[in-house]
């Protein structure tokens, strides 16, 4: 169970990131839907602290992780996988190299400096790439493989993690058609295994289509959090409000 | 108005095109150039050259001891920019803004890098001298010196080209410094960082015959040697061998470069 | 967690990977640059160089150069003059290297010149460009004498060398069919230089030749010490090897620090202008 509880983020030019966000994720797919700069991508990196609110809470099961040492968040950052609109492959290096950064974190210090994986591991590596259908470009170089098949190695890196959550932060902002269709679906599949999809989108009838659960975010609020049913008109209208909502509230 | 646009950019046309000249006018001026001494001297210099720099057959017997010195030579420049490279390595991963974690050091990394770029490497060949005195390491120290300011700018912008993205998300997964370095951004920026160390080996050598000469090394100092002694035949054939040396390392280099980078 | 993998549609191996032809040349390479290293390091003659005394002494003199800058046997006057000869022989040279370069570049550059012509240009600029700058310089004051005119001629040279493939390789870059383009209005080959090349290469011209001032002030320094054609790197010069006085090697340094930097960040706005 992954809880935010109070949160409050300011950027250095007093742009407000999040307002007293309340908010907990369920097992299955969340979309989180809003207009450009509401601070959906606030909202999702403050959960690995990529970005560090100010005040209130984000737990994950009985860890707080807004308040955590460096070495405790190191520990939760290896429990939750995270994947990027525009992949953050190291593009120079091969597919099985970057799923195997997955396991960097479990590692201990000198083992990830020297790159030492166990057998296990690099069989594990080739099984998830297997399992993500690109278990013929293992050795393929990053910068060779498309758009899809590179959003495909960022999900098997998060998935060596063994991660609890995944967060996707616009996923399948810069893919075609065909590939959001086999990313969606495989974030729709691990969630039916039990890991807790948590995905930024741009595009409201992919979240209707794919989502089990939506959390809607206007100025930094959050204006809708609910199943993905009850996302009615009067619902999608707050969320996209341009400036109403702010003063209502 | 579009005939002002014209008009303003003919005129601006006519002040560059006049304050070029008169930068070339200005400058002959203040040296006190002779222009037609120089000039002749340019045909004259060619035949003088040929004239006097064609090897004879007591410049072979020279051979063995200027491809010697000239071997040592390669050998010190390799040497003095591979050491640089180690320490610029170092140094470009404090100075670059993905991966330098502390602010004042990257600062502080960049002034150092502009500094020792902009050095006058005569200074650092002629104080070494004084010190060191006449031997390979002196050669090795310049140049050395020499490199690590151009090697260290240059690494900090490869390192760079490594996205702050890919590292955040190495980040993302829990992994620590020094493994997302070596596992991450290094091997990524490798192809990129020796190409550098290519082109700096390729500049090394060029530059070693005159550190060579400042300091008394290598085959600037047996250039200078034939030179002022006026064997020039011998001179010549030191000439010879640079520039067949110099045309295969850039021949090399550019093709090393080609591989690495894809 | 995950409680079981799916299953698999094939079970993968991990297998020995092949490396690719860049893993091969980096490897390889690094094996090179390590092992001639090490060679150069131990067999490097040091002569019985006590270690310790030449390094406190260059640790002194780096103090005096740097803490100490100071004035030595050349007025402040001296100094400044051979400062501005340096800069005006830096800038000479570099103005007329760009203006010869540009119409060599023509003649070395594919969509331009006739292949062989264009090999004939490549191999002569790589062998002028193979011979040390500071060769150039002590054959000229051989013939026409020890003074500027030698140091004109011989960075000259190089300069041409150097441009003329810069300016050729900028050209290439030129895609033909906007030449083709112009060539097709009708105008013969100087106006389709003038009008389509020109303003395409205009700024990357530009700034090579402002990289090329920047060498050519490093070279006019150096020449002036090596060769003793004047300016301020013969002061350098007597300076250090001749009156020991490193104070006045410091004040010297500081002069050419301060130029050199200011250059440096010239050149950085100019690019960021250029590139806008």
């Amino acid at each position: 169970m992954l809880t935010i509880a109070g949160l409050n983020k300011t950027y250095p030019n007093h742009k407000r990131g999040l307002e007293a966000v309340n908010v907990t994720f369920a097992p299955g797919v969340t979309a989180i839907i809003g207009p450009s700069g509401a601070g959906k991508t606030t909202l999702l990196r403050s959960i690995n602290r990529l970005i560090t609110p100010e005040s209130g809470s984000v737990r994950l099961g009985d860890q707080e992780i807004r308040t955590a040492n460096a070495k405790a968040l190191r520990k939760i950052r290896h429990r939750i996988g995270m994947i990027f609109q525009d992949y953050n492959l190291i593009e120079e290096l091969a597919a099985i190299d970057n799923v195997l950064h997955g396991c960097l974190g479990g590692k201990t210090w000198l083992a990830g400096i020297l790159g030492h994986y166990t057998a296990a591991e690099q069989a594990r590596a080739y099984e998830l790439l297997a399992e993500v259908g690109l278990a013929d470009f293992a050795t393929q170089r990053c910068a060779d493989l498309s758009g899809g098949q590179k959003q495909r190695v960022g999900i098997a890196r998060a998935l060596m993690q063994s991660p609890e959550v995944i967060l996707c932060d616009e996923p399948i902002a810069s893919l075609d058609p065909a590939s959001t269709q086999a990313v969606m679906t495989l974030l729709g599949d691990l969630a039916k295994r039990g890991i807790m999809i948590i995905v930024n989108l741009h595009q409201v009838d992919i979240a209707r289509q794919y989502a089990d659960h939506i959390v809607g975010v206007n100025q930094g609020r959050i204006v809708f959090d609910g199943p993905t049913a009850g996302l009615n008109d009067a619902a999608l209208a707050a969320i996209y409000a341009k400036e109403a909502v702010a003063e209502d509230a | 108005m579009p005939n002002l646009y014209l008009r303003q950019t003919a005129r601006r046309r006519w002040l560059t095109l006049i304050a070029a000249l008169g930068l070339l006018v200005a400058g002959q001026l203040w040296l006190q150039l002779n222009d037609r001494q120089a000039f002749m001297g340019v045909w004259a210099g060619l035949a003088w050259l040929v004239h006097n720099f064609t090897p004879d057959a007591a410049a072979w017997h020279d051979l063995p001891t200027i491809t010697y010195q000239l071997w040592r030579t390669i050998v010190i420049a390799i040497a003095a920019t591979s050491v640089a490279a180690i320490v610029a390595v170092g140094l470009g991963l404090a100075g670059a803004a993905t991966t330098g974690r502390i602010r004042w050091l990257r600062g502080g990394v960049r002034l150092f890098a502009s500094v020792m770029r902009n050095f006058p490497f005569v200074a650092w060949a002629l104080v070494l001298l004084f010190s060191f005195k006449q031997n390979d390491f002196t050669g090795f120290l310049a140049l050395f010196l020499m490199t690590i300011g151009y090697l260290t700018r240059a690494f900090i912008e490869t390192l760079e080209e490594v996205g702050g993205g890919a590292i955040e998300a190495l980040e993302a997964t829990g992994a620590r410094y020094w493994p997302i370095v070596i596992q991450g951004v290094l091997p990524a920026a490798i192809g990129g960082l020796l190409s550098w160390v290519l082109y700096m080996i390729e500049n090394n050598i060029r530059d070693a015959t005159l550190v060579g000469m400042l300091t008394g090394t290598g085959i600037g100092f047996t250039f200078d040697l034939y030179f002022k002694s006026f064997r020039y035949p011998s001179a010549g054939l030191v000439v010879v061998t640079l520039i067949i040396t110099t045309i295969a390392i850039e021949l090399l280099a550019t093709h090393l470069r080609q591989v690495l980078t894809h | 967690m995950i409680a079981k993998p799916l299953t698999l549609t094939r079970a993968p191996q991990p297998q020995k990977r092949p490396l690719s032809r860049a893993q091969r040349a980096t490897r390889l390479l690094l094996l090179a640059l390590t092992a001639i290293s090490g060679y150069a390091l131990v067999t490097m003659h040091t002569d019985h160089l006590n270690w310790a005394t030449a390094f406190a002494s260059f640790w002194h003199n780096l103090q005096l150069m740097i803490v100490h800058p100071h004035l030595g046997q050349d007025s402040w006057a001296a100094l400044l003059q051979a400062f501005a000869n340096t800069i005006a022989l830096a800038m000479l040279t570099t103005l007329l290297g760009a203006f010869l370069a540009f119409f060599l570049a023509l003649a070395t550059a594919r969509p331009f010149a006739p292949k062989p012509l264009a090999l004939a240009m490549r191999s002569l600029m790589a062998v002028i460009r193979a011979i040390p700058t500071i060769l150039w310089v002590l054959v000229y004051a051989t013939v026409i004498g020890l003074g500027n005119e030698a140091a004109v001629v011989g960075l000259t040279f190089h300069s041409v060398a150097y441009l003329t493939k810069a300016f050729a390789e900028a050209m290439e870059t030129v895609p033909p069919a906007k030449l083709a383009a112009l060539r097709a209005t009708g105008c013969g080959f100087w106006l389709t230089v003038r009008h389509a090349l020109w303003p395409e290469v205009r700024a990357s011209l530009l700034s090579w030749t402002f990289i090329r001032f920047e060498i050519n002030f490093t070279n006019a320094v150096a020449v002036g010490a090596a060769a003793g054609t004047g300016g301020i790197g013969y002061n350098l010069f007597m300076a250090s090897a001749f009156n020991f006085d490193f104070q006045e090697v410091g004040l010297i340094v500081y002069l050419l620090l301060a130029f050199a930097i200011c250059l440096e960040f010239v050149a950085v706005r100019m690019r960021k202008h250029l590139t806008h």
